[in-house]
């Protein structure tokens, strides 16, 4: 049921469960941002909202998203629907030598505006401040802009609502797994959308355990760099899990542990860490420096990813089963995570989502085997 | 217009209360005459301010109301006579210093005129003035009408005089601000040559011995005051119950005793000399009736001291029912009428009257509800208020840290309400925002986290929250401090203040710039024109992060009131009903719901929004927080 902004706000804002993804901001002047936060300026009054619709943390019925997507319920629940997974990396070094990994997003993309799949994309630059903000890009200029990871969440999708947008282009997007939940929830709604959703013919999904809150994790940057501008963070694969900080010409070393405390909390309820609901999902390789891991979901992605194969963009390899059974763990163990996150808060129930009690106990008992 | 300035004695003419007082004070051959605007009392000195120049006065609105008293005693010091006007909160600023003029006495008359605002219907607090005059052991006199008023402020300059003593008088809303006819008398042809005696130095010290000499001249003032034509009684020789009245109450127990038709029944004792109460016209009185019903706005002054008086000679005057506040017969807050007093009579006497249904009222407002609509309190159209205030619920939102905003006196007050979106959180006294900003901008070291901001506007800066800013940088308090520079005393009137470049006679004048005050205080001062209220908005959260101190945002844009008077609408401000979204997702109205502009208007018909040309001032604030860029300004 759709309660509108005080829906939202009792089940999201209230509860600190925003997930900063944007697809809330832009529609109407009651929600803004601000360095990563969104805030309710003045009561709507509305019964029924875009910004309840959308959003991927109030009431989300995951089986009618995915049979929406895919043209099946949520059963896969491994890491969602996969038709091919591989790992890959960019050819050309105008990707890899910025890249954060394998350069594997970028390559895609500029591909993709190139041959015409998308007329414009949404990408994540994050500008001097580090703070992520959806932007429409068109040229390949912008998208080297938008290489690399802040491990910071932002309102990409406000740039979806915003735009400008000259009313005809295709768009494609690059999002977090919120983000993807979002646009998903944006397709489906039957409300009038005012917004260019239905002309988004590409979702590259992106690969995410969680992404840290930009005011306090900023703060404690600038106690532990001093006033440096930052150029680069980068976290180290583990079992060292270092967050590499790359500010002034020096590099600062700090544990994991650290930042931890600034996750969202709407990270820590999220059960997706693969980006299910997108074309294409992009994550790292353990263990495999300068390789993505790409999970292809559906047939826009596999053409594009044949095509930029094809045209000597990409190179793929085959996943060695090592790291597949790896990163089935890692996704399920980020869902039985979410679960037992959503138990302390008050039961599964109550949650953002509604999945039926039989899949919930295969999550939980498939996790329990895998988990390490 | 008439003109109080006329020399045209016994001609009648009809005056405000406080135009009586202003032409009671020119009969009397006032000189110097100060104030600090505020209402009921503002046109006091307002009055005086326009013949200044025909009568040969100084005349000026002074930056606060000790320092308007310090004007007029001066003058009193040296032999002129001088007069003072304020509101009721004004005599709680000024009380400092009347507490030891009293000892220190005057020479020139002196008088002090403070306008009570019953039912606070333009005030921050409802008070009782009154209480001053037994404080400070002073003469209080207290006008009933028209006539009175002027006559009072002739007299009190004389018993300032005869006594060398400040004489206040207490006026209230309805006095000060209704009219009625005024007889006039001659006006002075010339006054005395000022000189201070040095041979007469004026200290408080030694206070006890002062503090004695003041006794004996309130006993004096006792003696004058029982003969005062200011008090009588009309009515029965024995009534059944005897009504005691001062100031308004006059009007409205005569009112309410004729309407009932119970002259028969029912005196009047009418007190016109309120403190010291002369006591043996008090104690004749008494003997008449048994039964006591006391009628004056606001506390129960007169009452307490009758009872007082009646108390220390009970054993003469044998048992008295007194009735009025203490027994609530009459309402111990608010405005009286004569609707209360009627009541209040027919209560005791037990009789009817009925002038018309008693579902009269219910009647009329079944009737006129839809053809009246409700109107809160609000800013006018085109009002910087509104655009600042929609800046800062904007910031403070955005900023998420509870920020909170200390008010102040002014039409920003308004902030309270939905005209300022509920922004504002506290209202107290003049400067008292940036006061308490002070305290509350030391709470971090205990753990607050909320910041702290507080709003003032252009004249209550000069008049009280200066002193704030100074303790604020001396202590280090941390707050952000925002000057709503509108250029005018709006609330009040517009009367001219050391920012405006005019005095109150309408001489030039040096403009104290405000930004290099708070500059030399230490404060940290941006300044921001609030019709940009995306820049407002950035500016707001750019200060409102860690840093500590005192900082200051001067909003500055003149009160559209004022600037309707000098310029044309700068924009021509249109609805493009095609892009307005009305009701639905993305807007829901925000014009006419929640920003509140009386400009605009919503037309049910269509569903859209519309603007009221013949009340919009052309701000173009409204195309700025329009969601769908459907309202539209176009330079005029």
């Amino acid at each position: 049921m759709n309660r509108g902004l005080k829906g939202l706000e009792e089940k999201v804002l209230d509860r600190e469960l925003c997930a900063a993804c944007g697809a809330c901001l832009s529609l109407c002047p009651y929600l803004r941002s601000w360095k990563g936060r969104v805030a309710k300026i003045d009561n709507c009054k509305l019964e029924e909202g875009r910004c309840f619709a959308y959003c991927p943390r109030t009431e989300v019925d995951l089986d009618e998203v995915f049979q929406r997507v895919f043209g099946k319920g949520y059963e896969d629940i491994e890491m969602g629907p996969v038709r091919k997974i591989v790992m890959a990396r960019a050819k050309s070094r105008i990707w890899t030598k910025k890249a954060q990994t394998g350069g594997v997003v970028s390559a895609l993309f500029d591909f993709a505006l190139r041959e015409g799949v998308v007329q414009a994309g949404i990408l994540t630059p994050r500008d001097g401040d580090m703070l992520p903000q959806g932007k429409v890009i068109t040229r390949r200029k912008e998208i080297l802009r938008c290489v690399g990871s802040s491990y910071v969440a932002g309102p990409t999708l406000e740039a979806l609502n915003r735009g400008p947008w000259n009313g005809k282009e295709r768009i494609g997007i690059v999002g977090l797994p919120c983000q993807v939940l979002a646009l998903a929830r944006m397709k489906a709604s039957k409300l009038e959308k005012r917004t260019p959703i239905d002309r988004v013919d590409l979702v590259i999904g992106l690969f995410c355990t969680w992404a840290l809150d930009y005011k306090p994790f900023m703060a404690f940057l600038n106690e532990r760099v001093g006033r440096r501008s930052i150029e680069k963070l980068n976290i180290t694969p583990p079992p060292e899990r270092i967050l590499e900080v790359t500010a002034g010409n020096k590099l600062y070393r700090i544990p994991v542990d650290d930042i931890r405390p600034f996750i969202r909390p709407s990270c820590r309820v999220c059960m997706d860490m693969t980006a299910e609901l997108s074309d294409l999902s992009v994550g790292t390789v353990e263990g495999k420096e300068g390789w993505n891991t790409v999970i292809v979901r559906t047939a826009i992605g596999e053409n594009l990813l044949r095509r930029a194969k094809k045209a000597g963009i990409i190179e793929t390899r085959t996943l060695p089963q090592n790291n597949l059974n790896h990163l089935i763990e890692a996704s399920l163990l980020k869902k039985r995570r979410a679960l037992g996150a959503l138990n302390e808060k008050g039961g599964i129930e109550k949650g953002y989502f509604r999945l039926s009690a039989h899949l919930i106990k295969r999550i939980l008992s498939e996790a329990k085997e895998a988990a390490p | 217009m008439i003109s109080i300035a006329q020399n045209t004695p016994g001609k009648t003419v009809l005056l405000m209360g406080n135009e009586a007082i202003a032409r009671g004070a020119l009969e009397a051959g006032v000189k110097v005459c100060a104030a600090y605007p505020g209402n009921p009392s503002s046109e006091i000195i307002g009055t005086l301010a326009k013949v200044a120049k025909e009568m040969g006065l100084h005349v000026e609105w002074s930056v606060n109301e000790k320092v308007a008293l310090e004007v007029a005693a001066a003058a009193s010091l040296a032999g002129l006579r001088g007069l003072c006007a304020m509101k009721q909160n004004g005599l709680n600023v000024a009380s400092d210093f009347l507490l030891n003029l009293n000892l220190t006495g005057c020479k020139g008359g002196l008088v002090l005129v403070v306008a009570d605002d019953p039912a606070a219907v333009s005030s921050s607090n409802e008070e009782d003035s009154r209480i001053f005059a037994k404080l400070a052991d002073l003469p209080l006199l207290e006008p009933a009408d028209f006539q009175e008023a002027k006559e009072m402020t002739k007299m009190a300059f004389e018993i300032s005089e005869k006594l060398e003593l400040p004489v206040l008088i207490r006026s209230v809303t309805r006095v000060s601000h209704a009219r009625g006819n005024v007889s006039l008398d001659e006006l002075p042809k010339s006054g005395p040559k000022p000189k201070f005696e040095t041979s007469q130095p004026r200290l408080a010290f030694p206070a006890t011995a002062n503090h004695k000499v003041l006794h004996e001249k309130l006993n004096k003032a006792k003696q004058m005051f029982e003969e005062s034509a200011f008090n009588f009684y009309r009515g029965p020789k024995k009534p059944e119950w005897m009504l005691v009245t001062s100031g308004s109450g006059w009007m409205y127990a005569l009112e309410a005793v004729v309407n009932l038709k119970v002259q028969d029944r029912v005196g009047i004792l009418k007190v016109g000399t309120t403190w010291p109460l002369p006591e043996n016209f008090v104690l004749n009185h008494l003997t008449k009736s048994d039964r006591i019903l006391f009628i004056e706005e606001v506390d129960p002054f007169l009452e307490n001291n009758v009872k007082e008086i009646y108390a220390q000679n009970c054993l003469d005057l044998g048992l008295k029912a007194f009735s009025g506040k203490a027994n609530k017969i009459v309402p111990d807050v608010g405005e009286l009428n004569p609707e209360i007093v009627t009541h209040a009579i027919m209560n005791l006497l037990n009789v009817l009257y009925e002038p018309r249904p008693a579902e009269y009222a219910q009647r009329v407002h079944e009737a006129t509800s839809e053809l009246v609509p409700t109107r809160a309190l609000g800013f006018c159209a085109g009002c910087p208020h509104r655009a600042t205030y929609w800046a800062i619920k904007v910031a403070l939102a955005l900023d998420g840290k509870g920020g909170f905003v200390l008010g102040d006196i002014g039409c920003y007050s308004l902030g309270m309400g939905p005209s300022g979106f509920g922004q504002m959180k506290t209202l107290h006294a003049m400067g008292s925002g940036a006061g308490l900003a002070c305290g509350f901008g030391q709470l971090d070291r205990f753990g607050l986290e909320q910041p702290v901001l507080a709003v003032c506007g252009d004249s209550t800066f000069y008049h009280a929250a200066m002193p704030a800013l100074a303790n604020a940088y001396y202590n280090g308090a941390s707050f952000l401090l925002l000057l709503l520079d509108n250029s005018a005393t709006a609330m009040t009137g517009f009367q001219p203040h050391p920012g405006t470049g005019s005095t109150a006679t309408g001489n030039e004048a040096p403009v104290i710039d405000l930004k290099a005050i708070c500059e030399v205080f230490g404060a940290r001062v941006e300044v921001v024109d609030p019709f940009d209220v995306a820049t407002t908005v950035e500016t707001l959260l750019r200060l409102l992060q860690d840093e500590k101190g005192v900082k200051v945002l001067i909003l500055k844009r003149e009160c559209a009131l004022v600037s309707a008077k000098h310029q044309k609408r700068p924009y021509k401000v249109e609805v493009d009903t095609k892009r307005c979204l009305g009701e639905s997702c993305g807007c829901n109205r925000l014009c006419t719901r929640i920003f509140k502009c009386p400009g605009l208007m919503w037309d049910m018909e269509s569903g859209k929004a519309c603007v009221d040309e013949a009340i919009c001032t052309g701000c173009g604030v409204c195309a700025e927080i329009c969601p769908a860029t459907a309202i539209r300004k176009e330079a005029a």
